[in-house]
């Protein structure tokens, strides 16, 4: 009943607060009315959750990003996708106060659009800050899968009226302000109290000026070639449930307060040395606040377009999984054999992970490759990729990327926050290496770093991050391909094949070809696999036999057989393990074999 | 402020019970503790009273509610038990050297003190009692310290007690605590207690004198008399074994007063007690921070800590896992299998590297020898034969191991170096792994490479377990009370047979002799190992998980087992078997010395450790020395072939030198058992050798018991 009452995009917070004060009043009759609501959802999520979900509310938020920062109202809801880059902690804030007898809440807001009485009944609640930036090599096709309206059109709804508003709005913060100023510092100093309040006074007039624009032109030195990111405040939250590096959507209230944005002056402020203070390091000028009421946890399912479910059905697997296995034939100079190990490479992913034990991934080295070879197959995986994963990069192997690079994440004690490095990825990123660029030369002592990380990320997907004091160790599921001229000792992957091209790859795909791939790719990864035992029982005396015939053949040999069966059954559609498919893998590898000699 | 108290308290009440608890509050000897303390702090012999909310706890008429209220209003409470120390405080009972500006002002206040009479009412003309004392709670020193996740909204206000690392530490500065003015007009002195950072401070004189004599009388600032607080800002992270996974550390300001301060160092691990309070804003800050609160612990104690296995917290349902595995009987075996699963096979060198894990506790003799009980291994082997793999493992399982390599990645080596500080061009001690290693376990890849320097200095940490230096006239000995475990190289490229492993490693027999096992890892091929391997793989595809090891090892690591009295005698005489043996070999190569005693020893405690026994039993003994002599066989050639060739034989010959040296004609099946599984035989192989020997008539076996009787011919 509550819900078309207000309008949820255009006034979020209006529905907060009647909602608030509603809960509030039904609660008073108990003893302390409030204090019930700390860390809990007085229904507001509700209205906002159908609103979005049932009645198709989502497609009417604009989805907020760097071009079109300066469009957006402030106080409206907005949707921002993003990968968590820092958790900054926890934000203590005055949750409610008593305002003469009712209660008010400051809840997905900054500031209080009531002047607080000074001394005055109030409850400290805590929400969680969450930097978030545009997510690493994230491909452009993902964003089309969820367009928010165009703002252009929007913005010239913004009338002057709402304008004046606004400005009265602001200003009469500004005075409630310096009136608290005042009370606390009880009497006799005029002149400090003039002083603070032309300061507040001139900063306002000069953002006003600015129609509320935040600046993007300082460059955020934490994200190397992206100035944007958002710092997000999530409520009610149970601990963990986002963590770093996850992908999420929020949907919450943008705000952008011009007095908050003034210029930080605290430089005289000695006293606060140590104290690392977010709004002092990402000035909202720079970075957007949102208070996120929604939240979601983004999959690669979430990019694709919301098409009718379609049953994955092993027939309809099946055809997808030679058309696209012939297009990866075509692009690889019809080289089949590779074709199939990129395949393979493609859909696999981390199943399980114990300390340094992992299962389940694949990562692929194509060797032949120089540098000419490079510029032409590189380059079309390299669109391929980008244009049927989520996210993907390609890092050129050479001592000079490696001697200055920065790979590791670093905990800046300084400042408080996690500089970012280039392994800080998402889950499921793609990333190619080329080797071809190598030239024999020294390392530095950073460079040697830098290779032990690259290594420690193949051998046992991990990546640990730098705190100064101590390392700490993020578990990463990327899938890692290596281009170089002959095997790659810097980077040993399981699997190792010569590239044997016979053409020139010439190649065109339609858009529904491409969408039908990244829907077999994302099914496949996450298709449930079950096998029996009896299976697996046969797998056992078949390995048996396989390594009487050769006696070099290792754990880790035997282990990837499994995870190519594996692989190649789910390629299928199946969900459970045949002979069939140990035989193709076996197969494979023979071919593979006579290659190596 | 946040959470106005509900029930109304009367506070006049409560400092009647603070008073009566720093009264009557009685020490370990019955001293009056707090008393005592007073009376040191009315004598200028300490500054700070620290209230124990153990002894609160303790004291005789303790009332819960009182100790509730206490650490969830603890800043009013500091206030209120001040209040009851004021008035309890003693007269001075020694003369102290008048050292400070104050103290003179004091004394001349007191002596004035009598003609100030008018204006004795004033609090403002009163000397606030914080010039002279400093009031601290600390939490209970039981309490598992909160991480600084744990630290909620709702903790404001209360004693919190959190551990954390140091990251950063500001310079002292000094706080104002108590500003004295004095006034031009009536030449009173004004004290203004300071309780925030930021204050205003007084223009106009508030004497009676001078509102009667509406003189406003302008106020001077004395700041030799005024109180100064040191004052120092400190910054704690998260340890790294709090941090759920997926997540980064979180960091938390915390506020050092007085004596508090320079306590602490950016890497220090801690344990703080403290207030956590928001921190208002002033100011500008404060329009700028809207409606925002930040929050800091004002600190009341701090405690350094070393974190070691016995201090390993155990999270979740680890005790239940701990209690079920103990209560299964082939924990050793299953222990053993479950490190590096990766890794298959090599199940007695991962059952040696668990007994390393575990160790044997410390013993410090009456005459202050120290004699180890960390185990040393050495795995040597052919390159690509995963010994790096499973030293790295092991890391992963110490809570506290270091991972290097006998090139050392930095200049400091494996020991300890003495390096110049760029910036201050003092000489400055640097530990290397070893020393970082201390009380853990530190794996050293590659040690046959290892650099010269580092390899005399070995010899120390591997018996004394300490490093000494005596470089740049720096003249010390750090503790590197560290289990080493090594990974070396065969010299040749790959291993000789026919050479020692001395030679082999090219390592000297001196340092070879430091390690309790040594232990060659070679590939071997047949077809139940085949299977093995393939069994294994499947296994690790289907179900990874991992075993509460490292919660396991930890607690069995407070077990000190003792050696039983009539055990000692059986251990002696395994150990002059040894000799004996070695003795009449043409070529020995092996070096049994005390140390192999000591090793078995340790070998013995450690296995019953993992048993969480209180004693070491027969059994432990004789795995121990099954250890040793696998060991062995893994390492020359001639007891291997020996072991393969004739299994059957040598049982028999052992079962028969048994029954001479004991004189008899019957040697109990369980007996035989341990005797042989000491030589590194197994059971089927003894039940083979009594078959075949009993259908020679050589003797009879007991169809029940299986035990043995000879046949005398």
């Amino acid at each position: 009943m509550v819900g078309p009452q207000y309008d949820l995009v255009g006034n979020p917070l209006g529905a907060v607060r009647a909602t608030f004060e509603r809960a509030a009043a039904a609660e008073s009759g108990g003893h302390e009315p409030v204090a019930a609501f700390r860390g809990k959802d007085w229904g507001v999520g509700e209205v906002f959750r159908s609103f979005l979900f049932e009645q198709g509310g989502l497609d009417m938020i604009p989805v907020l990003d760097e071009s079109n920062l300066g469009l957006i109202k402030p106080n409206t809801l907005v949707r921002f996708r993003g990968m968590v880059q820092d958790i900054l902690g926890n934000e203590f804030y005055v949750g409610a106060f008593k305002d003469g007898s009712t209660w008010r809440t400051n809840k997905f807001s900054d500031s209080s659009p009531f002047s607080m009485p000074h001394p005055c009944d109030s409850h400290l609640w805590e929400r969680h800050l969450f930097h978030c930036v545009p997510v690493p090599g994230q491909n452009h096709w993902t964003r089309e899968s969820s367009p928010g309206p165009d703002l252009r059109k929007m913005s010239s709804c913004l009338t002057s009226e709402q304008r004046e508003k606004r400005k009265r709005d602001a200003e009469n913060d500004a005075m409630d302000v310096s009136e608290n100023g005042s009370e606390e510092t009880s009497s006799s100093s005029k002149k400090a109290k003039d002083d603070g309040v032309q300061i507040s006074n001139s900063s306002l007039q000069m953002s006003m000026n600015e129609e509320h624009v935040p600046e993007m032109n300082g460059v955020d030195h934490h994200i190397p070639g992206s100035s944007f990111s958002c710092l997000v405040k999530v409520y009610d939250m149970p601990e963990s449930q986002v963590k770093l590096n996850d992908v999420s959507e929020f949907i919450g209230v943008y705000t952008f307060d011009p007095e908050l944005a003034a210029p930080s002056d605290n430089s005289d402020d000695i006293m606060f040395d140590l104290m690392e203070d977010v709004t002092a390091q990402l000035p909202p000028s720079k970075v957007p606040r949102l208070h996120c009421l929604v939240w979601r946890n983004l999959s690669a399912h979430d990019f694709l377009p919301r098409a009718p479910a379609v049953e994955p059905s092993p027939i309809l697997l099946k055809s997808i999984r030679q058309s696209l296995l012939s297009h990866l034939t075509l692009i690889l100079g019809k080289d089949e054999l590779a074709a199939q190990c990129l395949l393979l490479h493609l859909l696999s992913r981390l199943r399980n992970k114990v300390n340094v034990v992992t299962v389940g991934r694949l990562s692929l080295n194509f060797t032949g490759f120089n540098r000419e070879s490079v510029s032409i197959f590189g380059n079309q995986l390299n669109n391929l990729f980008q244009r049927l994963l989520p996210y993907s990069q390609t890092i050129p192997l050479s001592i000079e990327y490696l001697n200055t690079a920065t790979l590791q994440p670093r905990k800046d004690n300084r400042s408080g926050r996690l500089v970012t490095g280039v392994l800080q990825l998402p889950q499921g990123t793609h990333l190619t290496f080329d080797e071809t660029l190598l030239q024999s030369g020294s390392l530095t002592s950073k460079g040697v770093e830098n290779t032990m990380l690259l290594k420690n990320l193949m051998e046992s997907q991990k990546v640990e991050y730098d705190f100064e004091f101590y390392k700490l160790e993020m578990p990463t599921d990327v899938q890692l391909l290596t281009l170089s001229e002959g095997k790659s000792n810097i980077l040993p992957s399981d699997l190792v094949v010569p590239f044997r091209p016979s053409s020139v790859p010439a190649v065109n795909v339609s858009s529904e070809e491409l969408e039908s791939w990244r829907w077999y790719l994302t099914t496949v990864r996450s298709l449930p696999q079950s096998t029996e035992t009896e299976t697996y029982q046969m797998i056992q005396d078949e390995m048996v036999s396989a390594m009487r015939e050769d006696r070099s053949l290792g754990c880790s040999e035997l282990s990837r057989w499994l995870t190519m069966a594996q692989i190649t059954a789910a390629s299928f559609g199946e969900k459970s393990l045949s002979m069939e498919h140990w035989q193709m893998v076996k197969e494979l590898e023979r071919l593979r074999k006579e290659r190596l000699q | 402020m946040a959470a106005a108290t509900t029930k109304t308290v009367d506070f006049n009440a409560e400092r009647a019970l603070a008073k009566d608890f720093l009264n009557n509050f009685a020490g370990p000897r019955g001293e009056p503790k707090y008393l005592n303390i007073l009376q040191d702090v009315a004598n200028r012999k300490i500054r700070a009273v620290q209230i124990e909310l153990d002894d609160l706890f303790h004291y005789k008429d303790s009332d819960d509610e009182f100790l509730q209220r206490v650490t969830e209003n603890t800043k009013r409470y500091i206030g209120i038990f001040a209040d009851a120390i004021d008035e309890l405080m003693p007269e001075s009972t020694e003369a102290y050297v008048v050292d400070e500006d104050r103290d003179i002002l004091m004394t001349q206040r007191v002596d004035e003190g009598a003609d100030g009479g008018a204006d004795g009412t004033d609090p403002q003309q009163k000397m606030p009692p914080e010039i002279r004392r400093e009031v601290y709670i600390k939490a209970f020193s039981k309490v598992t310290p909160l991480t600084i996740r744990q630290v909620k909204a709702s903790n404001i206000g209360q004693l919190v007690k959190i551990s954390g690392i140091v990251t950063r530490c500001s310079d002292v500065k000094p706080l104002m605590q108590v500003a004295v003015y004095t006034c031009e007009e009536c030449g009173f002195e004004i004290y203004q207690e300071v309780t925030a950072r930021v204050f205003m401070p007084l223009f106009e004189c508030p004497s009676q004198r001078c509102k009667l004599n509406k003189a406003k009388g302008n106020l001077i600032l004395q700041l030799r008399a005024s109180k100064f607080l040191k004052f120092q800002e400190v910054k704690l992270q998260e340890l790294a074994e709090h941090v759920p996974k997926g997540h980064i550390p979180r960091s938390l300001t915390v506020h050092l007063r007085g004596e508090l301060t320079r306590k602490v160092a950016p890497g220090d691990v801690v344990e703080m007690s403290g207030i956590f309070l928001p921190m208002p804003y002033y100011g500008f800050r404060a329009m700028r921070a809207g409606l925002v609160a930040d929050t800091y612990l004002e600190a009341m104690s701090i405690t350094h800590f070393k974190k070691k296995y016995e201090e390993y917290e155990l999270k979740g349902d680890e005790q239940e896992q701990i209690d079920r595995l103990a209560e299964d009987g082939d924990i050793y075996n299953k222990l053993a299998r479950s490190l590096a699963p990766e890794i298959f096979g090599h199940e007695d060198v991962k059952k040696a590297l668990l007994l390393l894990l575990v160790g044997a506790p410390h013993r410090k003799l009456t005459d202050g020898m120290k004699i180890r009980g960390d185990l040393h291994i050495c795995l040597m082997g052919d390159p690509g034969v995963a010994k790096s793999q499973l030293l790295k493992h092991i890391i992963n399982v110490a809570p506290r191991g270091v991972y290097t390599t006998g090139r050392g990645s930095s200049g400091v080596g494996l020991t300890a170096a003495v390096q110049k500080d760029p910036v201050t061009n003092e000489f400055v001690l640097e530990g290397g792994a070893l020393v970082l290693a201390d009380m853990g376990i530190c794996a050293i890849d590659e040690f046959d490479k290892m650099e010269e320097s580092d390899r005399t200095a070995i010899h120390e940490v591997m018996e004394q377990q300490t490093v000494s230096i005596a470089k740049a006239g720096i003249t010390t000995s750090l503790n590197a009370r560290t289990a080493v475990l090594a990974a070396a190289n065969p010299a040749w490229g790959r291993y000789d047979m026919r050479r020692t492993p001395a030679e082999n490693i090219n390592l000297p027999p001196a340092l070879l002799s430091r390690f309790d096992l040594l232990w060659l890892i070679l590939d071997r091929a047949d077809m139940e190992i085949d299977l093995e391997m393939a069994r294994h793989v499947v296994h690790v595809h289907q179900n990874l998980e991992s075993p509460a090891l490292g919660a396991y090892i930890s607690a069995a690591r407070r077990v000190v087992p003792s050696v039983p009295r009539e055990l000692e005698e059986y251990i002696a005489t395994a150990y002059s078997s040894i000799r004996q043996e070695e003795a009449k070999s043409n070529a020995p190569h092996s070096y049994t010395t005390i140390r192999t005693l000591l090793s078995i020893l340790r070998i013995s405690i450690a296995l019953a450790r993992l048993r969480f026994s209180e004693t070491v039993a027969q059994s432990d003994v004789d795995e121990a020395l099954r250890l040793m002599q696998m060991s062995k066989y893994s390492l020359y050639s001639d007891d291997r072939q020996r072991s393969g060739l004739d299994a059957i034989s040598d049982i028999y010959s052992i079962l028969r030198d048994e029954a001479a040296r004991t004189n008899s004609m019957d040697v109990r099946y369980a007996h035989a058992l341990n005797l042989i599984s000491r030589k590194g035989y197994s059971e089927a192989q003894l039940k083979e050798c009594l078959e075949e020997y009993a259908s020679l008539n050589v003797w009879q076996i007991h169809p029940n018991t299986f035990d043995i009787h000879f046949i005398d011919a």
